[in-house]
């Protein structure tokens, strides 16, 4: 799978990531198979399909998932990867 | 319809009536085109803040469009294969080679996505919840983005099988 538009971001020092983690969110949607959405899970990620499940199934009871923290660059990647995959994700700044 | 798997080992529907061959046949559809509001879904904001929605707009977004139109593409080409039995036998195959399979999944779900979206409907509508009215194009769109699911599933059991059998 082809994986373009890389996003020119300001360097994040590592201590700076480590205070202020980003999250990668996941939406609830209608449309997404939730075998879609755990088979997505295990092959971004590497998760187990328990772990996968466990998320896919927190973003359909409760709407979202925090399915990654840490630095902008990161999970700026991730949230276009899932993109790629047309699952509504975003990123946000932790409030911790 | 039947799904198995090929002699080669690729996903196999065959038996399709021309009725959902025809459902097969708009897989080609470009959403972009067809459906200009509901393929608005298909390039999400990543969040909030300006700048970050600036950046995607201008370096992410390109990308994948290009992406998905290149999924797209590998499915057409799949399509346009499809056979059609000769004489009292109507009926259509379609063999989609296992490196085809993610495009397949991409472009299905684009088009569900961007049917759904282009429809608003309804997360009972989509659950099965409710019958749709076939007697109008909304309800038929709901008949086409439930096909397509099925297709999705067929596909996602072969990926996953391979999967498990690689662990």
């Amino acid at each position: 799978m082809a994986r373009s538009g890389i996003l020119e971001s300001p360097e994040v020092s590592l201590s700076e990531a480590l205070d202020h983690p980003w999250l990668v969110v996941v939406h609830n949607d209608p449309v997404n198979l939730m075998s879609y959405v755990s088979m997505v899970f295990r092959r971004l990620f590497g998760w187990s399909r328990e772990r996968a499940e466990q998320h896919m199934m927190e973003v359909h009871t409760k709407g979202r998932s925090v399915v990654w923290s840490g630095g902008k660059e990161q999970a700026e990647l991730y949230v276009q990867q899932l993109h790629e995959f047309l699952l509504l994700a975003t990123l946000e700044k932790s409030s911790g | 319809m039947i799904f198995e798997l090929s002699k080669n080992g690729d996903p196999l529907f065959s038996r399709i009536h021309p009725l959902l061959a025809g459902l097969v046949h708009a897989g080609m559809e470009d959403p972009w085109e067809h459906y200009p509001e509901g393929s608005t879904r298909l390039l999400p904001p990543p969040g909030k803040e300006e700048e970050l929605l600036e950046d995607w707009r201008d370096h992410v977004q390109p990308g994948l469009r290009r992406h998905f139109d290149s999924e797209r593409a590998i499915v057409v080409a799949d399509i346009a294969g499809m056979k059609q039995g000769k004489g009292r036998s109507p009926l259509w195959s379609l063999e989609i080679p296992n490196k085809h399979r993610e495009a397949w999944l991409t472009t299905l779900n684009a088009l569900r996505l961007a049917l759904a979206c282009e429809h608003c409907f309804t997360e009972e509508e989509l659950s099965h919840k409710s019958s749709p009215d076939l007697s109008t194009g909304r309800g038929l769109a709901l008949m086409q983005v439930n096909f397509y699911a099925f297709m999705q599933e067929c596909l996602i059991q072969t990926l996953e099988q391979d999967r498990n059998i690689g662990e």
